[in-house]
């Protein structure tokens, strides 16, 4: 009976070994493709864009349901790193996660404003180019009578490529919004830029009425 | 069925329509040929302002490196409020009743129509900047588009012949021979440019209305001109309000837009490919 157990939990051991050096090879030998990644993801985004309902709901559970999604392929610190540029490295701990917290409760809101005007558009995946950790995936956001280039420029992080810049017909949010933040910095310093965030965040909060 | 003045048949005027677009389709094969046995001289060559997203320089440098001085910040700051209240006042009004009217696939028909009226002085200046290829796509664009997509409204030329619109401006042929950009500028009524490129949009607008048909007096050519702006802008409607309610000071985010825009359309390294 004792011996029994043994053999059997030897055999699970070794089988469980097996599984990790073939999982682990497979993993090795299949760099993930960011498109392949990218696609179930924006596919979530619109899906839950168009998500019967969330149209009537209050501006805060809108906001709620699309920071859940894109969460998962978003990497909000590298963003809010590469928007401070050099500025980063003078910001204390606390301040980079203050910062990191307020420049994603903007960015929601990003998404919320697409919430009225998403009526099924598709999205094409055009190009791919994979530099060592960094990938640019070129989508076309195809509309009745327009089509807008959008680029997800991605970072490898275990595995995962997570967006860290988003390019709308050559216009990068991240350079864009760098600028105005070099200029506000300049100016009233970082003090000023957190409350110039969490005043732009209570407008959105609010919302404003576009019709 | 009316009277034609030449006194031909209906299907002789269609055999002769298919025979024109024949020989057009294949006078622009022809030229996208030649030019590509001429090389491409300027195509395969980087535009030194491009932008590599992937790498990180372009992120750690400060964005000057895409951009000119704003010297004359107060005058332009001045106009872009005037704009702004022209744009909200007037310009989404008219354009929300007009595409309230006008249902969106006629008005892309529209919009079609007026670029394809672009394209011969798109195709000069790709000449004059040495992009031989492109002249010779932008005139087929113009051939196929005005013969077979019906004077424009419709554009088989990127939909069934493969030939995406390409990018070309005189403001664009001047950098390319060197000349710097001057300082940014706000034009009133047109919104972000730079001194040269508000000449070479001049330049342009000058040379398409040598062949256009609503230059005879002022108020025709103010008609065409508002009609286009309207229809454009009914086509884009509440990007310019998303835009402006997410930045913090909507001057500087439309002066980095217009220099980030500008830098994508001026990099011809992958869209000729």
């Amino acid at each position: 009976m004792q011996r029994n157990i043994s053999i059997a939990s030897f055999f699970q051991v070794s089988l469980v070994s097996l599984l990790l050096v073939v999982g682990s090879h497979a993993a090795v030998a299949a760099s993930p493709d960011p498109t392949e990644q990218i696609r179930p993801f924006l596919a979530k985004v619109t899906a839950t864009l168009a998500e019967p309902g969330l149209k009537s709901k209050s501006r805060q559970e809108q906001s709620d349901r699309m920071i859940s999604v894109i969460r998962e392929r978003f990497d909000f610190r590298e963003m809010s790193k590469r928007v401070l540029g050099q500025q980063w490295r003078n910001l204390s701990d606390k301040e980079q996660s203050e910062f990191e917290d307020l420049f994603t409760q903007l960015l929601q809101y990003v998404y919320v404003d697409k919430i009225d005007d998403y009526s099924g558009q598709q999205i094409q995946y055009t190009l791919q180019r994979v530099k060592a950790d960094r990938a640019e995936v070129q989508t076309l956001l195809v509309d009745k009578n327009k089509s807008i280039p959008v680029f997800y420029i991605m970072i490898l992080r275990n595995d995962q490529w997570m967006i860290y810049d988003v390019v709308v017909e050559g216009v990068s949010l991240v350079r864009n919004y760098m600028e105005q933040f070099n200029e506000i910095l300049r100016k009233d310093g970082y003090a000023g830029l957190v409350k110039q965030l969490k005043n732009k965040i209570t407008e959105l909060e609010k919302g404003f009425n576009k019709s | 069925m009316m009277n034609n003045p030449l006194g031909c048949t209906e299907r002789q005027i269609r055999r002769l329509c298919l025979l024109f677009a024949m020989t057009a389709m294949m006078f622009s094969g022809h030229l996208v040929a030649a030019a590509e046995l001429s090389g491409e001289v300027a195509s395969s060559e980087k535009f030194a302002g491009a932008v590599d997203f992937l790498s990180d320089e372009s992120y750690e440098k400060p964005t000057s490196d895409v951009q000119v001085s704003d010297p004359i910040e107060p005058f332009n700051r001045a106009v872009f409020t005037v704009n702004d209240k022209f744009y909200i006042w007037m310009l989404e009004p008219v354009s929300k009743g007009y595409s309230k009217i006008v249902p969106a696939d006629i008005r892309g028909c529209i919009g079609n129509f007026f670029y394809n009226l672009g394209e011969p002085v798109r195709s000069v200046n790709c000449l004059l900047q040495g992009r031989f290829r492109d002249a010779g796509k932008t005139l087929g664009r113009f051939f196929i588009n005005s013969i077979c997509g019906v004077f424009g409204l419709a554009d088989p030329a990127g939909d069934e012949f493969e030939i995406p619109p390409i990018y070309a401006s005189f403001g664009e042929t001047l950098s390319v021979w060197g000349v710097g950009d001057g300082f940014y500028l706000v034009v009133p009524l047109l919104g972000p440019s730079t001194l040269r490129d508000f000449s070479g949009t001049v330049v342009d607008g000058v040379a398409s209305a040598t062949y256009t048909p609503w230059n005879d007096d002022t108020l025709t050519t103010a008609t065409a001109q508002g009609a286009k702006t309207v229809n454009r802008t009914s086509l884009h409607l509440g990007e310019y309000v998303e835009i402006k309610s997410m930045s913090f000071d909507s001057y500087v985010a439309f002066r980095n837009g217009y220099y980030q825009m500008r830098s994508k359309q001026y990099d011809h390294s992958t869209s000729s490919k």
